[in-house]
């Protein structure tokens, strides 16, 4: 990929998540999003039954990274690509109040859409922080989990932003990701498109 | 076995018990689906641990289509 393409990815994606920011999931995506998109991912009822309509609203992951494995109460997280923070904020309620959570995002109006969602759950144990997967802002070994949801695929250095993750895991550590894989070849008339990322 | 690739770099960056646990049969375009990836970071004086999942392929992907076609 091209320095050019690079930025236009880069440029591609912020503006894709500046429109969520500012309007919600609704509309930007093409698979369920919301309740809706919890449901189908399999996330738990009291989940979908303790959280505020408005939180739930602005979920838009890919699958459940929580079925991979327990949060266990006073576990650090980190939530890689948080978005509106849906995911880090059921960390929170995972982990209680002996545990923290870290929601980081590239995007700066989902951080504050974040912060507004933390604000109505008023889980003081979640923070949410601006700032790139493949330069994580944590000391090494800081965490006991790293969950992240639909984010590896709009990632474009992935062996980075995995050794990051790698970094920033105390030893045990469980990374548990969620996200999109190829399982067909794109139509040439598709392939290689730089609009793929953030269609 | 699609996938494969990033399952590959979780190995690299030095991951153990690294998996591609299940397809979810969630499907956010024609071509792509959902995929959970695991691993674990080494204790001190751990060896790493090769499981099965590494080598053999993960179940088949689910045929349903959960969503409309498109991009991702």
């Amino acid at each position: 990929m091209t320095d050019p393409e690079i930025r236009q990815v880069r440029e591609g994606i912020q503006g894709k998540y500046d429109r969520v920011a500012a309007a919600g999931p609704v509309g930007s995506f093409i698979y369920p999003t919301g309740k809706a998109g919890m449901e189908l991912q399999g996330y738990p009822p009291e989940v979908l039954r303790d959280f505020p309509p408005e939180v739930l609203a602005d979920f838009c992951g890919v699958g459940h990274p929580f079925s991979l494995g327990p949060l266990n109460p006073g576990d650090a997280v980190l939530d890689l690509g948080c978005g509106a923070g849906v995911d880090s904020l059921v960390a929170g309620r995972l982990v209680g109040p002996g545990g923290r959570v870290a929601g980081l995002d590239v995007t700066p109006a989902m951080i504050r859409r974040a912060r507004a969602n933390q604000a109505r759950l008023g889980l003081a144990n979640v923070t949410f922080q601006v700032g790139k997967a493949e330069a994580l802002p944590f000391p090494d070994h800081d965490f006991d989990v790293v969950v992240s949801n639909g984010v590896f695929n709009l990632t474009l250095d992935k062996k980075k932003a995995l050794r990051e993750a790698h970094r920033v895991l105390k030893p045990g550590g469980r990374l548990m990701l969620a996200d999109m894989v190829l399982v067909a070849a794109l139509p040439p008339d598709q392939a290689g498109k730089v609009e793929n990322w953030f269609q | 076995m699609p996938g494969k690739d990033f399952l590959a770099l979780i190995l690299q960056v030095g991951f153990h018990r690294a998996a591609l646990r299940r397809y979810t049969g969630f499907k956010s375009s024609p071509y792509t689906e959902g995929a959970l990836f695991y691993g674990e970071k080494l204790m001190a004086g751990q060896t790493r641990e090769t499981i099965d999942s590494q080598a053999e392929p993960a179940p088949a992907p689910l045929e349903e289509t959960a969503c409309a076609p498109g991009g991702t």
